[in-house]
């Protein structure tokens, strides 16, 4: 293994240590540790990013095994690409960056790209994805049952956008990102970013406008 | 639908991410254009929804079986080396290949050729009778014989 041998090519991510928040400096020594062979380290990041990636994976997925899936080969992908983190960007949008690419893989090898779902199929998707509907304990998490009503609206309403309205919808609004951490995890320019924005809440305000009015 | 042009500059000014300067002329548009003010309101509502529908947290068995999967990466990444290794030295052993395949055809021709000149040489009669002796003499003819 790369780390055990020691034999990785350090990025010159000293460099761009120079404006770092207190995360980001823990994260860059934590990325530095695995490099060096410290198997804990990697559990640290783990620790540290999981549950983003994963509530990043649910809304992009059709289902909580793939959303499991795509965060495992995520953080496969991470790990064999370490060597070559330079720390330009934060961890956490370089890790989204590395879940994003390897969801447009999953659905190339599948076969087409994530596609707009019409909203009442999405319903009916959202509606059989265990442990969202039942709103028991041990499934998830326990939903009132309008919030759980509310909350199947609003994630059928999500997998109803196009994908790469969809992604930015995510990003912005689930996980809190700004736009230019957007602009980096796809790769995208800023302005770009604002654009899909506007076309997804414009989508968002019809689909969901019993609510908004 | 809001067909007001200020109205693709509302998300990101809800967002926090206009410049100052775009933010105040905005807020002073709001004020005169009130199909902007309620998509404004609605943008509000929209994120307050969005912000409540946060998928729920990976669950503890999730975790684990990602740790474990973390545990498993180090193998993982050194059979994936080893196998890009074997990879590559099947590579070149495929181009060593194709390059001599590609220059055997030229080898034949180069061997065919001085094949047939010797059958040529082989039957002519003077080769036949002259051989050793023939040559003797035009060694002797080229040296002179060892004669100053």
């Amino acid at each position: 293994m790369a780390t055990e041998s020691g034999d990785w090519q350090a990025a010159p991510f000293d460099q761009a240590q120079g404006d770092l928040s207190k995360v980001e400096r823990s994260d860059l020594e934590l990325v530095r540790r695995v490099r060096k062979g410290d198997p804990s380290a990697f559990h640290g990041l783990v620790d540290r990013y999981a549950r983003f990636l994963y509530s990043l994976a649910i809304s992009l997925t059709s289902s909580n095994a793939d959303a499991e899936d795509l965060v495992q080969e995520t953080l496969a992908g991470a790990f064999r690409g370490l060597g070559s983190f330079e720390g330009r960007s934060s961890l956490k949008t370089w890790l989204a960056r590395i879940l994003m690419r390897q969801n447009a893989r999953r659905h190339r090898s599948a076969g087409s790209r994530p596609a707009e779902v019409p909203l009442d199929e999405a319903v009916e998707a959202e509606d059989a994805r265990p442990g969202v509907a039942s709103g028991r304990p041990g499934h998830d998490r326990a939903w009132p049952s309008k919030d759980i009503d509310l909350r199947l609206d609003i994630m059928a309403a999500i997998r109803a956008l196009r994908p790469d309205s969809r992604e930015v919808v995510v990003l912005r609004e689930i996980e809190g990102l700004s736009y230019d951490e957007i602009a980096e995890v796809l790769d995208v320019p800023r302005g770009t970013v604002e654009s899909r924005l506007f076309r997804a809440r414009r989508q968002m305000q019809q689909r969901l406008k019993e609510y908004l009015e | 639908m809001n067909d007001c042009p200020e109205a693709v500059r509302l998300g990101a000014y809800h967002d926090g991410e206009l410049p100052p300067a775009d933010c105040r002329r905005l807020e002073e548009h709001l004020l005169d254009c009130p199909a902007c003010a309620a998509e404004m309101a609605r943008l509000r509502r929209l994120s307050g929804l969005l912000a409540g529908a946060r998928p729920a947290e990976a669950p503890a068995a999730v975790m684990v079986r990602l740790h474990r999967s973390a545990d498993q990466q180090p193998r993982l990444a050194g059979v994936l080396r080893l196998a890009e290794t074997f990879a590559a030295i099947a590579a070149m052993v495929l181009l060593a290949s194709v390059i001599w395949l590609l220059e055997l055809p030229a080898a034949r021709q180069a061997s065919a050729q001085t094949a047939a000149w010797e059958a040529v040489a082989a039957a002519s009669p003077d080769s036949r009778q002259g051989g050793p002796d023939q040559l003797a003499q035009v060694i002797e003819e080229v040296t002179g014989g060892g004669r100053p």
